[in-house]
């Protein structure tokens, strides 16, 4: 399989570790990535809030850059997953609008058509390649107790998205149980990080990450494990914000799922991915392979305290 | 045929018509018509001296087709038709212009366009009545029993007032025992009288009634004929118990070892695989549940054979096939429980402490699972914080858009009981709260002064604390425009709404019903036909035809009976004669008209042609226009009729 | 094109209003809604009642606090996409030059760079050493001319001139 890669401008710039977990791991499902001269997905709350014609042609953009290249779109930031779904969705609904965009389009030698679809990682993972053929790959399963979130804009709207039942959530839960974790149920999985008003009202953004914390924290995780850059951004920094603000102490380190990946893989380097990472964990250093010792593995689960 | 000699009446009604129809200039336009030979108007044709002038004019014109310019037909034509039949006239020689509905109440702003409708319709009613034939409405007789589907309280109902009046009743249920969903409930709203102490005398009586055979574990599979003669084939399910010969003393159920979820009680307890529904049922006999017995055979089990003394198991039972033949027939299938597990953000069936209205009511009961306790499911203590939840399953597109009536007196009954049996904290969420009936907004008003707090908003989401198992409850109080938290809830009661019964559908394909978009069975009219069904001679009542209340139901289910007594009191009935009929002559066999007639109407008979029952065939024109040859007449609808209208239209507008 | 989206963003506030004219004031959406929790000044349930009974765009600065997470979006029983309906309040507070200096800021960088934040020579560097290819880039050109021919040029420049005001 071969995607035209949309890191999106979050995860490149900022979490470029994350990035890199993608990377090394794709090659080992046979998955190729090519980049391409993307611009920002666009962002929805943002520059659709300004001008929603701006946010679907610039999205068309980005579709038609791949859809020239005959490549689906490989997408790793919820957010970039939402926004090009949902101007695809519009575009292919309403003809009208695809016909007004295309004129803009035409001036830098593109056209949207409708051909390439958006497949973000999390769907490449369970959907395409799938639980049982990771699991079989798996050489160094990875012990933890993990909550998950999958995000907003992966779930919602539920009608264009099916990436998970967007209530009852359950496919990053399996995901990460076939490398070995232990996923635990905790209230608000469904709920917001807080990142979407951070821009607006970094108080009221950090009140919502404080109750999304306090349900996770009280299921006491190992790690908070999600698939997309933005969540991870505003769980790992701010949590530690967050705590200055109301007087917490959150401290539970965030993954995005493909690190983990990666670590369960055995893959060489992965030391850089945690070496960026500022709530920092100590892995169980079990170096045994799967093979050898299964049921091990599972004694090994920290007992939480 | 002889000569036609068309009367004209053109009724003023008040100034409904003559306000905005030029009546003079419509009198103008088609007096001189052929064949009409007096117009004439009046004030209020439909009245007393209106119809002293129709008569005067038949007598005196030797009328033999009648045109009347007035309301719709939906509204008079009965009126007009009877003085035709006093007359001596055949009331099927009388065409309506619908001048009312159809013209001057929508073109009251234009009269002058309305005057020139007016004309065209009185002309097109003129040209059909040229064609109209006497026809003669035939007798069928009327078998004087009845087959009631569904032995709820409305079915009970509606059974014991048949049997009362002398008419023989068939009463088929699917259970073992008749009682319905209102067996299973506590108290009733808003006087909490005990549910069953005002339903089981009811059914001991239907158990006992001479009038009455009752058919329990049966289903109805096949119903052929039509009004006044159905025939009726029942299926009935092995009980593997003799009814006659059990006398429910229960040694085969204690000493049964098998254990299973009791439907009867929401599956909060156990029954056995020899088992009673409840103490009170009818009738009053054990049921072996053959898929959850371990064996018959004595090696495998065998027990509650050995233990009955009355000898009244018999493992050798068979299903049996039953055929009865009815005058009438009665469907009260009751309904269903809204299934919250689809409702995912509230967490029924993944939270053990949320529950549905359904499973209180078993708590709630003194003969229940708990001994009339409300308890937490997980760790079976007693709740001291509760909350209500509204409207799930109900006014909500994604699941059921209709109010369900019943859930909010319910769940205000509930809140009652629980508050003075515990004193708990209780948290209603409500939208709007429907307290319609009698006495019931006084019962809210006093429940709410027994400290039961209603909040309106509806509940977003119901969140389990994994380590206590409490919930949270989030929502907004709307009146005050606040976020609302509930925390450490111990129960959340889901006000789950009723949706149709599986049943019910069953029995609208056996008996060609229509269903509303709702689920729920359509009656033949909202207001003045709401428990009659499409079909004649077959009837609706309770919950089948949309959800209601126990009073409601009751009403209806006696109004269905009165209903079929009407039909079969007088022991035949006339038919509408707007059948088809087929000439043989051109009919050419091919059974075409067979395959699509909607209400089984047609058959092939002895000679090989196409024949219509008259008393089953609804007249809708389906075989007619269907049929290659033309053999098939509408009877009062024909061809020939419809084309003049239309040729008499075209005529005036585009070459007069 | 700009004329096609002051139609387009008319016709499509007259289609919410019809979107939103099923709603009964249940308050799933509210109930639902993370920031509501926190700060109950964004409230979807009234913002939706504004337009309804009172006719009005309640565009008062609140609609900014919505995270458009689509929980709202997701639970209304009447179908009405609230988070949408906010979507098109905060165009309009946009073209009423009312849109908070943070989005201005991103969409001006997303403009001038094709990307929400300005990308740093330290981040291009980070991305090296971790052996990161190079991201090819959009031609900065055609971003401007995409942003000029569809609106958010006019709705920045308008924004730029109201913020210099207020600082005045």
């Amino acid at each position: 399989m071969k995607f035209a890669f949309f890191p999106g401008c979050t995860m490149a710039y900022r979490l470029p570790f994350a990035e890199k977990s993608i990377r090394m791991v794709v090659p080992h499902f046979d998955v190729e990535l090519v980049d391409l001269a993307f611009t920002c997905c666009p962002e929805p709350n943002t520059v659709r809030a300004l001008s929603d014609d701006t946010w679907i042609t610039l999205a068309a953009r980005n579709i038609a850059l791949a859809e020239a290249e005959g490549l689906n779109i490989l997408t790793a930031c919820a957010g970039c997953h939402e926004s090009l779904s949902l101007a695809k969705h519009e575009l292919d609904e309403n003809p009208d609008r695809k016909n007004k965009v295309n004129e803009l389009l035409k001036d830098l030698g593109l056209e949207y058509k409708g051909t390439s679809t958006i497949v973000h990682v999390h769907q490449l993972l369970f959907d395409e390649i799938g639980i049982e053929s990771i699991s079989s790959k798996v050489v160094r399963p990875v012990p933890i107790k993990v909550v998950t979130h999958t995000g907003c804009h992966l779930l919602r709207p539920e009608r264009v998205l099916h990436v998970d039942n967007a209530e009852v959530p359950v496919k990053l839960d399996m995901l990460c149980e076939s490398l070995g974790m232990v996923p635990l149920e905790y209230m608000d999985k469904t709920m917001c990080c807080g990142a979407g008003v951070r821009k607006i009202n970094s108080v009221t953004s950090y009140a919502i990450l404080r109750e999304k914390m306090t349900s996770i924290a009280m299921v006491e995780p190992n790690a908070i494990v999600v698939f997309c850059p933005t969540c991870f951004i505003t769980f790992e920094s701010g949590q530690r914000v967050a705590n200055r603000i109301f007087g917490t102490d959150f401290k539970i380190p965030v993954f995005y799922y493909t690190e983990l990946l990666a670590i369960a893989l055995n893959l060489p380097e992965t030391d850089i991915l945690l070496a960026e990472h500022r709530v920092k964990i100590e892995l169980p250093t079990s170096t045994e392979t799967k093979e050898e010792n299964k049921t091990e593995t599972k004694d090994s689960i920290p007992s939480s305290p | 045929m002889p000569e036609r000699r068309i009367g004209v009446f053109l009724c003023h009604c008040g100034s409904n018509i003559a306000g905005v129809i030029d009546l003079e200039v419509l009198k103008q336009a088609v007096q001189s018509l052929p064949d009409v030979e007096i117009v004439t108007d009046y004030k209020y044709v439909c009245s007393k001296p209106g119809q002293k002038i129709l008569k005067d004019s038949i007598k005196k014109h030797k009328l033999n087709g009648i045109v009347i310019a007035s309301c719709s037909p939906r509204m008079h034509e009965p009126t007009f038709r009877q003085v035709l039949r006093e007359i001596g006239l055949n009331p099927f020689l009388l065409e309506i212009a619908n001048i009312r509905e159809h013209v001057s109440w929508i073109h009251a702003n234009d009269p002058k366009a309305a005057t020139e409708k007016a004309i065209d319709l009185v002309r097109m009613a003129i040209a059909r009545a040229r064609l109209l034939e006497p026809l003669e409405e035939p007798e069928v007789s009327i078998k004087k029993s009845t087959l009631i589907v569904g032995g709820g309280i409305a079915g009970i109902s509606a059974a014991l007032d048949l049997a009362n009046a002398g008419f023989k009743v068939y009463l088929v249920e699917k259970e073992p025992s008749i009682g319905g969903k209102m067996s299973r409930w506590d108290k009733t709203f808003p006087t909490l009288d005990c549910s069953s102490c005002i339903l089981t005398p009811r059914m001991a009586e239907v158990g006992n009634h001479e009038n009455i055979t009752l058919l329990t574990m049966a289903q109805v599979e096949e119903v052929e004929g039509y009004v006044g003669n159905f025939k009726v084939k029942i299926k009935q399910i092995p009980r593997y118990v003799d009814i006659e010969k059990c006398t429910s003393c229960g040694d085969c159920s204690d000493i049964c070892p098998v254990d299973i979820p009791a439907e009867f009680d929401a599956n909060l307890s156990y029954r056995k695989a020899i088992y009673i529904p409840f103490a009170q049922a009818v009738p009053s006999a054990y049921v072996l549940d053959m898929e959850n017995c371990l064996g018959v055979e004595a090696v495998k089990c065998g027990k509650c054979e050995d233990k009955c003394e009355a000898k009244a198991i018999s493992y050798d039972d068979k299903e049996k096939i039953i055929e009865i033949e009815v005058g009438t027939i009665i469907v009260s299938t009751g309904f269903e429980l809204f299934d919250a597990s689809k409702k995912e953000e509230y967490g029924y069936g993944h939270f053990p402490n949320v529950v549905n209205l359904g499973e209180i009511e078993r708590m709630l009961s003194s003969a229940g699972p708990t001994r009339g306790h409300v308890l937490k499911p997980s760790n079976l203590t007693e709740p001291k914080k509760i909350v209500y939840v509204q409207c799930v399953g109900s006014r909500d597109e994604l699941t059921n858009r209709y109010c369900s009536r019943v859930c909010c007196m319910t769940a205000i009954k509930q809140a009652r009981m629980i508050r003075d049996k515990t004193g708990a904290s209780i948290y209603m969420f409500y939208i709007d709260l429907r307290t319609f009936g009698k006495g019931y907004e006084e019962f809210y008003e006093s429940t709410a002064a027994a400290g039961v707090t209603f909040i309106r908003g509806r509940v977003g989401e119901i969140l389990q604390n994994e380590k206590t198992m409490n919930l949270i409850v989030r929502g907004e109080d709307t009146l005050l425009g606040k976020p609302i938290q509930l925390d450490d809830v111990d129960l959340v009661v889901l006000s789950t709404g009723v949706v149709a019964a599986d049943a019910t559908n069953k029995i609208a394909h056996v008996l060609n019903l229509s269903i509303s978009p709702d689920g729920f069975l359509l009656e033949a009219h909202p207001k003045l036909r709401p428990v009659d069904s499409f079909n004649d001679g077959i009837f609706v009542a309770g919950m089948a035809q949309g959800p209601k209340d126990i009073p409601d139901t009751v009403a209806q289910a006696k109004a269905a009976a009165s209903g079929a007594m009407a039909l079969m009191g007088k022991g035949k009935i006339n038919v509408e004669p707007y059948y088809s009929v087929v000439d043989e002559e051109r009919c050419a066999g091919c059974q075409v008209c067979i395959s699509v007639c909607p209400y089984n109407a047609v058959t092939l008979n002895e000679r090989g042609y196409a024949e219509v029952n008259p008393a089953v065939c609804k007249g809708c024109g389906t075989c007619t226009a269907t049929c290659a040859s033309g053999a098939i007449t509408s009877q009062h609808y024909t061809d020939g009729q419809i084309a003049a209208m239309i040729q008499e239209y075209l005529s005036t507008r585009y070459w007069a | 094109m700009s004329d096609m989206s002051e139609d387009l963003q008319t016709n499509r506030l007259k289609e919410l209003k019809e979107t939103a004219l099923p709603c009964f004031q249940c308050g799933v959406c509210s109930s639902s809604c993370p920031v509501f929790r926190v700060s109950p000044e964004l409230n979807p349930r009234v913002s939706v009642d504004s337009i309804i009974s009172r006719g009005k765009v309640p565009s008062e600065g609140n609609e900014w606090l919505c995270a458009y997470c689509l929980m709202c979006d997701q639970r209304c029983p009447m179908g009405v996409s609230l988070a949408e309906i906010l979507m098109v309040i905060k165009n309009i507070s946009a073209k009423e030059g009312q849109a908070p200096p943070d989005v201005i800021e991103s969409a001006e960088s997303l403009m001038a760079d094709g990307c929400q934040s300005p990308i740093s020579s330290r981040s291009e560097k980070q991305r090296e050493d971790m052996g990161l290819p190079k991201l090819p880039r959009a031609d900065p050109e055609d971003v401007k001319m995409l942003f000029r021919a569809t609106g958010a040029a006019e709705v920045l420049e308008l924004n730029r001139s109201t913020s210099g005001e207020a600082s005045e």
